[in-house]
């Protein structure tokens, strides 16, 4: 028997997580601002989600993610075995209401209207931007 | 490396015929962009799907190390 490939675990992963985020960095500990926003999203639904850390082995699983999905940024979220996106496209989806559908879950929490128009009176759509980088 | 966001929408433009383009520098530093684009191709097409034809249309100026980040929304014309 030949050892499972990279590939093989990856897709392996993507099959058996209902929820699954690749990131840079842990849930707890993210490494990257666009992880933590991802992060912040999904802990508003209050669902289970796996997370892989990409750091450890990033330029392999570039790889491998870009031959599953022809995607290679992370983070990268993916729902019942497909790519749902990055970060704006799981932001977008957040406000949208298309995020909770294909989550089958509702909000926690409310999103913080408030203190969104506060931020940025000129688009009440978008969420505050964090900058933090990497 | 920088680029300016006109050489990112002309690109965008060119790979999307049709598209409305804006392209914005987000830091000042010419490497963080943020393009919206509304295009009648991404009709039909999953979020992904609209981003990576948009990515596709810049993909060398990635490679290049030319941006770092693209922020990207995307709408079809009503």
């Amino acid at each position: 028997m030949t050892e499972p490939t990279l590939k093989d675990k990856v897709e392996e992963l993507i099959r058996e997580n209902k929820v699954l985020l690749f990131m840079k960095g842990t849930p707890d500990a993210p490494q990257c601002g666009f992880s933590m926003r991802v992060v912040g999203v999904l802990e508003n639904y209050g669902v289970e989600y796996a997370a892989l850390d990409v750091l450890p082995a990033l330029q392999p699983l570039r790889e491998v993610t870009a031959e599953i999905s022809d995607w290679q940024t992370f983070p990268q979220l993916y729902v019942n075995g497909e790519l749902v996106g990055g970060c704006d496209i799981v932001e977008e989806m957040d406000e949208s209401g298309e995020l909770g559908q294909l989550l089958d879950a509702e909000r926690t929490e409310p999103a913080p209207q408030s203190a969104k128009q506060e931020l940025q009176a000129d688009d009440p759509q978008q969420s505050p931007p964090i900058q933090i980088e990497r | 490396m920088a680029i300016s966001t006109d050489e990112v929408r002309l690109m965008i433009e060119a790979s999307l015929p049709g598209a409305q383009v804006e392209v914005v520098d987000e830091t000042g530093t010419q490497d963080h962009l943020r393009a919206t684009v509304t295009a009648p191709q991404f009709e039909g097409l999953s979020r992904i799907e609209q981003h990576k034809l948009v990515k596709k249309a810049v993909q060398t100026r990635f490679d290049d190390g030319s941006i770092h980040a693209l922020s990207i929304k995307t709408s079809v014309p009503d």
